[in-house]
């Protein structure tokens, strides 16, 4: 969108993704759990709609929140990748009479891909340590399960350990998994 | 085939274009020289839109359009009826040699995959590729590469070619086989427009040849008359100039 400059489109995502990388996800975080309540009850009140807004389970919340939060950092990502495309491929593509969803589908988009790989690596990664924020909001997720489990037992640095252990371990998952998709893609187009 | 009549370009308030008329017949191959900044390239890309023009008729074949209100069909039809060779080859990075040649017919032209693949593979044989269809471009040679750029844009089955100084990017060992290449289909009746600074090609395989400076066309005629008797200034400089650096 930032790309094709659409007049009022291109405002909105710049400040959506302006919002979102300036403002620290434990900030919306919180605005997601006690913002959409609100929000939902004003639907409710609008249009008689019928929720069971005490029913919804705080975890919802952190979900949208993470949402909009990857969103942001992932349009730039890609927005940054498709830039990194050669002009020339735009052009032979035009030249030839594509449409610009078949250009945008067959040629710009895979190169970009590519790209932006080892971005999209980090940026999950960035995502599984910040699931730490969400006790926050009473989610129980691994540090809470790990600091209830330390006030029982006492051993808090055995563990964090252990804690950090799991992060690690499944960032390293993610790395490997980021790396052999690199490498199957630059495979793809005889790169390697 | 192609005609052109008072098309205008700026960039930025600087005037590239300034009026240019030309007409190429059909089966004609029409080379334009100049010397670089004269807006050779800018014409070029001005009639499939890659970089539309200010002002001015724009016609290949039936179709004809009126740059300052094409419309984006318009744009696609003539896109459809032309192709371009471009200097920096701009073959598509994340596609074979074949799929290359293959993305027109079967995509744009929406051809059945067997006849897609069929028409491609005889025109990497045209170029003299058989055998280099898996390839990627990055495995091929300069001239290799613009010579799957010559067959990707046969494999249009355009009413012209439009080469954008093919060889220019080219080591000089490798301009040979791709100007072959460009004699062979012009031999076989195919309307060119060549932007170019190969004299010797413009000279042996131009029907008619182009002197543009300045976003002007100086001077035009036969390449014999162009080359041995050029009646303006500008033309004579130009040419004593390039003929002393070839020395």
């Amino acid at each position: 969108m930032r790309i094709y400059k659409v007049p009022v489109l291109r405002h909105i995502v710049g400040f959506y993704t302006s919002f979102i990388r300036g403002t620290p996800l434990l900030v919306q975080i919180y605005l997601a759990y006690y913002g959409l309540p609100l929000m939902l009850k004003a639907l409710e009140a609008s249009y008689g709609w019928r929720f069971d807004i005490s029913g919804i389970p705080a975890i919802y919340y952190v979900y949208v929140a993470y949402s909009i939060n990857t969103g942001a950092y992932l349009t730039e990502t890609i927005r940054g990748a498709i830039e990194a495309v050669d002009i020339g491929q735009f052009e032979a593509a035009q030249s030839i009479g594509m449409t610009s969803q078949q250009m945008y589908l067959r040629i710009i988009l895979p190169q970009a891909f590519l790209v932006a790989l080892p971005n999209l690596g980090n940026t999950i990664i960035s995502l599984i340590k910040d699931t730490s924020l969400a006790f926050s909001v009473t989610v129980i997720e691994l540090i809470a399960q790990a600091k209830l489990t330390a006030a029982r037992n006492l051993r808090f640095f055995e563990v964090y350990i252990a804690a950090a252990a799991i992060y690690w371990l499944t960032c390293i998952v993610l790395e490997h998994i980021v790396r052999l998709a690199e490498r199957y893609a630059k495979r793809k187009r005889g790169l390697a | 085939m192609i005609e052109l009549r008072g098309i205008f370009k700026s960039y930025s308030n600087r005037p590239v274009l300034k009026g240019i008329d030309l007409e190429v017949e059909q089966g004609q191959v029409v080379v334009i020289i100049g010397p670089s900044g004269s807006g050779k390239t800018t014409l070029l890309r001005t009639i499939n839109f890659l970089a539309p023009a200010d002002r001015g008729l724009i016609r290949i074949g039936e179709i004809q359009v009126d740059a300052t209100k094409a419309h984006k069909a318009d744009i696609m039809a003539i896109r459809r009826s032309t192709a371009m060779v471009f200097q920096s080859f701009n073959l598509f990075v994340n596609k074979t040699a074949l799929e290359n040649v293959m993305e027109g017919p079967l995509v744009v032209r929406k051809l059945p995959k067997g006849e897609a693949r069929e028409m491609s593979l005889h025109y990497m044989e045209r170029v003299g590729l058989a055998g280099k269809e898996d390839s990627y471009p990055n495995q091929l040679s300069g001239g290799q590469q613009q010579r799957v750029g010559i067959a990707r844009a046969l494999a249009m089955e355009p009413k012209a070619i439009l080469f954008d100084e093919p060889t220019s990017s080219l080591d000089p060992e490798l301009v040979g086989e791709v100007l072959a290449v460009m004699k062979s289909i012009a031999a076989e009746g195919m309307t060119m427009l060549v932007v170019t600074h190969e004299m010797s090609f413009a000279r042996d395989v131009a029907h008619h040849t182009i002197f543009m400076d300045q976003g002007q066309i100086v001077e035009q005629g036969s390449p014999q008359q162009l080359f041995s008797n050029p009646q303006e200034e500008r033309t004579q400089r130009f040419l004593a100039n390039f003929l002393d650096r070839r020395v």
